[in-house]
């Protein structure tokens, strides 16, 4: 539990958890958002992730890297509570999101997704206009605000709006691939969330398309602090402030593969001279 | 739990690790024909030799050759294979290292470029004798940061980086030699011994240029680099 909740209420309430509240910025970063400790991610018996220990600071595009099977996507799906909806998944450990443990049994799961968005691998509109898919979102969080104003402002954070503010009641599958997920990262800001977590958002794009999505992350950041999963290492020496790397231990056993996190560091660090053989390893791609 | 087969260095990028390796060497072998013509510098200094001398002229013609050649191949590398790490601080490295190799080529020039006026020099015992032990000192210098190149041996490369003083001190004495000169002939010993003396100073200060540079290469502490510069 987070040192600056408060026990007595009914339920925790994550809203309450404004950012700054916990984590002062430090020489080395901003405000921490997120601050890991010793998490351990299970399904079933098998332990997927073992001893992950990080901070995530506000304001900052974020890199987890590493080989397929890491762990990267199952430590960034504790970020908003999403393997919960894994019914054998089990999670060890804290993750505190400005002070406030998310897996608290108190804290409401829908409110954490509402302030913490996620934006997928495969671009994922729904199957309506590109205004409904803006306003589904704000309407469920029963928004006051005038509906116009709250799709037209998530366009345009999205760098989406001029290509498609004359055809916003079009379907939004008609959209090219890389129209489609800025429609996405479009709906996950809508909601005003202070964090988005990108899952391989480019690996379905084309280079162009890839060249706008890390454009809008880096003039997004200064209003929203970006978790990104990448395979593409190239990708985040690009984007990011900082970067996490993963890799797998193997029992040999039971020739089951555990991902553990074996760096953390700033991106120039992790990329020109990191700490541990196994990351200059992978980024040298010699990994084998 | 042991860690997996996954986190030892795998038989990937065999090419390009090869291509690397190349890079290295033909640096290493681009610095031998520099140490041939420092060979050849000294002794046209101590001997006069003309034919020496238009063989270091005809020799620097491959130098630059082998600068251009290899500064092309790291580009091709860096567009090609976005080298990380220390792949990244050798293929930057050789571009330093080559161009630097260059210039104390072209340094190694002007001292056998001063070769009709040798003789002159060799008349003033003085004079020749700091000369030829500069000579020796920068050679020996540049030897030791080539080895440094070739074995990474990072405590060598920092021997080099900070043994620059006897040289400094003979350019000192130097100057006061030349100070002291008299006579008709004077003024064009100074000018031809200030030549070679800050020829030979220069290579000198290359060497620790490329100590400094191998320093970084080998540990990718940064604060190697803002020395290197000093």
């Amino acid at each position: 539990m987070g040192a600056d909740q408060s026990i007595s209420a009914p339920t925790v309430d994550v809203s309450a958890a404004a950012p700054g509240s916990a984590g002062a910025g430090t020489a080395a970063g901003g405000p921490v958002v997120f601050d890991v400790r010793d998490l351990d991610v299970y399904y079933g018996d098998f332990r997927a992730v073992r001893n992950v220990s990080l901070q995530i600071h506000q304001h900052e595009i974020t890199a987890f890297i590493g080989p397929s099977g890491c762990g990267k996507t199952t430590v960034l799906r504790c970020f908003n509570r999403m393997n919960d909806l894994v019914e054998t998944a089990r999670v060890d450990g804290q993750v505190l999101y400005h002070g406030v443990d998310l897996y608290d049994p108190r804290v409401d799961a829908v409110e954490v997704r509402r302030r913490i968005g996620m934006v997928f691998q495969k671009p994922n509109p729904f199957p309506k206009s590109i205004y409904d898919n803006i306003a589904f979102g704000p309407r469920v969080a029963g928004t006051k605000e005038n509906m116009d104003d709250v799709v037209e402002r998530a366009l345009r954070g999205a760098a989406l709006w001029d290509e498609v503010k004359d055809r916003l009641r079009s379907s939004a599958m008609g959209l090219s691939g890389g129209q489609q997920q800025r429609l996405c990262i479009a709906r996950a800001i809508a909601v005003e969330p202070e964090v988005v977590l990108m899952d391989e958002p480019c690996s379905a794009l084309d280079p162009i398309a890839t060249a706008r999505i890390e454009d809008l992350m880096q003039e997004i950041k200064t209003e929203y602090t970006i978790v990104i999963v990448t395979h593409n290492m190239q990708q985040a020496a690009r984007v990011s402030d900082r970067t996490a790397f993963f890799t797998t231990e193997v029992n040999p056993e039971s020739d089951m593969r555990t991902g553990l996190l074996v760096e953390y560091d700033r991106t120039e660090k992790i990329f020109s001279n990191p700490s541990d053989e196994r990351t200059e390893n992978y980024v040298t791609g010699r990994f084998g | 739990m042991s860690l997996g087969d996954s986190a030892e260095p795998g038989p990937l990028r065999i090419h390009y690790t090869a291509e690397l390796n190349e890079l290295k060497l033909q640096t290493e072998m681009m610095g031998v024909l520099v140490d041939q013509n420092l060979e050849r510098m000294r002794e046209v200094l101590v001997t006069g030799d003309r034919a020496i001398a238009a063989r270091a002229i005809a020799a620097d013609d491959e130098i630059d050759a082998m600068n251009v050649s290899l500064t092309e191949h790291c580009y091709r590398v860096l567009a090609r294979e976005n080298p990380m790490a220390h792949d990244l601080r050798l293929v930057v490295s050789v571009i330093r290292v080559t161009a630097t190799f260059e210039r104390i080529g072209d340094l190694s020039l002007r001292v056998a470029k001063v070769v009709d006026d040798q003789p002159l020099i060799a008349g003033h015992a003085g004079i020749f004798e700091v000369l030829q032990f500069m000579a020796d000192g920068a050679i020996d210098r540049y030897r030791e940061a080539l080895r440094a190149w070739a074995t990474g041996d990072v405590e060598l490369a920092g021997v080099v980086a900070s043994g620059s003083g006897p040289i400094d001190q003979a350019a000192d004495r130097l100057t006061e030699e030349m100070l002291a000169l008299s006579g008709p002939d004077a003024v064009k010993v100074a000018l031809r011994a200030n030549t070679i003396g800050h020829s030979l100073q220069r290579i000198s200060d290359h060497a620790s240029i490329l100590g400094r540079r191998i320093q970084y290469l080998v540990t990718g502490d940064e604060t190697y680099l803002a020395a290197e510069v000093r």
